[in-house]
């Protein structure tokens, strides 16, 4: 499952943003509302809960039983996003969740100016008042996630994204963030099938097609928009006794968004006989590895179809 | 009909028995989710009227066509939406209805864009496909039969825009088309 967190400056839009991605993605929001709303009250008294909203520094106190109270949240807020997709804003949880590589860190911020005038008419306040009123804000907020996480929230490197609403709509963010979601699930999905192999990383960002055969095939692809990465992998099939890669195979696409390699052989039935052992081989050593090979035959009736301007 | 083919592959009952199971196992696994039907059309024209009403659902149904356009810069063109969605599925559990999946492009290209639109899910259900020709790893979460290669209409399924209406499925030999 995957999170936001969405740390922003008080009349940012930032409440508006987390609220339209919760809707728009159906996830779960939280805030810090919400989390001494429905989850503290499992293990804090009524007084503590005060406490807890009153001072930063009785987040890291002794709960009973349940460690401090920061560690309840820590834990708490892991399990949940095992099992669903949430977003979550304000309370330093972008720190809570900075070495967690599924997790996205958005940080929203407006210029000082359009901030005051925001304030103004949401609260009818002077600009000196409404200066004050956000000074304070920004100060409490840095000071809350000092104390509790020791670091400063307004370092742009806990952030994968910044977002500046002075010229942004609230739908132009949540587009943006969405978007980004999508190509990060994409990347995911390509280190996930890395990790556990020896398989060696060659992507390139000019894929160079070898033949005609694969030139005609790219441009299938690409009428479907379907996204391709070209020879991304190089998986060894074959090693010697001291272990050096004697054979390797590098199917000549990746289908990234159906996470499905697949390979053309439309050349001579020797050199498909032995492209075949390959593959079975490749299969073998990489269960989790979907490949699809595509024969003579079959491209040529591929490339007959769509030669014609139908589709399928 | 004055249709030459060499077999009945699918009798009307034997479809009618099968997408009576469909409807049964989609109700069941979609039980209290809001689920929107979407009929590719016009190959799914029938099955999509039978399995529909094989759904003790209160589902949505929704319409799309896809098309090829030529391009100026790629002989193959592009492809399409034609007739897009009216419902909105953010936040909405979809199930693309398909009467034949092959190489599953087309299917791929839908399932992706409408993937971009942030539906709860995205889903397949195809009345037949062919496991031998699919290249694209769609999800396909029901389908009614497997088929191997072979020419087949009827039943919603064309030959240049013509036999959809016969209500069985035919097998028939490309020489007589």
């Amino acid at each position: 499952m995957s999170v936001i967190t969405i740390s922003r400056q008080m009349c940012s839009f930032g409440d508006e943003i987390a609220t339209a991605l919760s809707q728009k993605l159906g996830w779960e929001l939280i805030t810090r509302d919400a989390l001494l709303a429905d989850f503290l009250p499992e293990i804090a008294t009524r007084n503590e809960l005060h406490m807890l909203t009153e001072s930063a520094k009785f987040y890291l106190k002794e709960s009973e039983n349940n460690g401090t109270f920061l560690e309840y949240i820590d834990r708490t807020l892991h399990d949940l996003a095992q099992e669903q997709s949430v977003i979550l804003a304000g309370f330093g949880s972008q720190v809570i969740f900075a070495n967690d590589k599924d997790a996205l860190h958005i940080r929203i911020i407006a210029p000082k100016k359009n901030r005051v005038a925001r304030l103004k008419k949401q609260y009818n306040v002077s600009d000196i008042e409404a200066e004050q009123i956000l000074k304070k804000a920004d100060r409490k907020q840095t000071r809350f996630v000092f104390t509790i996480f020791g670091v400063d929230l307004t370092e742009p490197s806990y952030y994968n994204l910044l977002l500046n609403t002075a010229a942004l709509s609230v739908d132009e963010c949540v587009a943006s963030i969405t978007a980004l979601l999508k190509e990060r699930e994409l990347l995911l999905q390509m280190e996930k099938q890395t990790e556990d192999t020896n398989v060696i990383s060659n992507l390139s960002d000019m894929p160079v097609l070898k033949n005609q055969a694969e030139i005609e095939f790219a441009k299938i692809l690409d009428m479907y928009q379907i996204d391709w990465k070209y020879e991304p992998k190089i998986f060894p099939i074959e090693w010697d006794p001291e272990g050096n890669i004697t054979s390797a195979f590098s199917p000549d696409f990746y289908l990234t968004k159906f996470d499905t390699y697949i390979e053309l052989t439309t050349m001579n039935q020797k050199y498909v006989t032995e492209k075949n052992k390959k593959v079975k081989k490749l299969r073998e050593l990489y269960p989790g590895i979907n490949v699809k090979v595509v024969y003579k035959k079959d491209y040529h009736s591929l490339i007959e179809r769509f030669n014609v301007n139908k589709g399928e | 009909m004055d249709l030459n083919y060499k077999r009945v592959a699918f009798t009307e009952e034997i479809l009618k028995n099968r997408i009576s199971e469909l409807g049964a196992e989609i109700s069941r696994d979609y039980a209290g989710k809001d689920l929107v039907l979407v009929s590719v059309l016009k190959g799914t024209l029938y099955f999509f009227a039978d399995l529909t009403r094989a759904i003790d659902l209160p589902i949505r149904l929704d319409f799309i066509s896809i098309g090829v356009y030529p391009n100026a810069t790629n002989r193959t063109g592009a492809v399409r939406i034609t007739k897009d969605l009216d419902i909105d599925i953010s936040g909405k559990h979809v199930l693309v209805i398909e009467d034949i999946i092959r190489t599953g492009l087309t299917t791929g290209y839908l399932v992706q864009n409408l993937e971009s639109r942030m539906p709860s899910s995205v889903k397949v259900c195809s009345l037949l496909v062919n496991p031998e020709q699919q290249l694209i790893n769609v999800p396909i979460a029901y389908y009614g039969f497997r088929v191997p290669n072979a020419w087949l209409i009827g039943y919603g399924m064309d030959v240049n825009e013509k036999w959809r209406n016969v209500p069985y499925i035919v097998e028939v030999d490309k020489a007589d088309l």
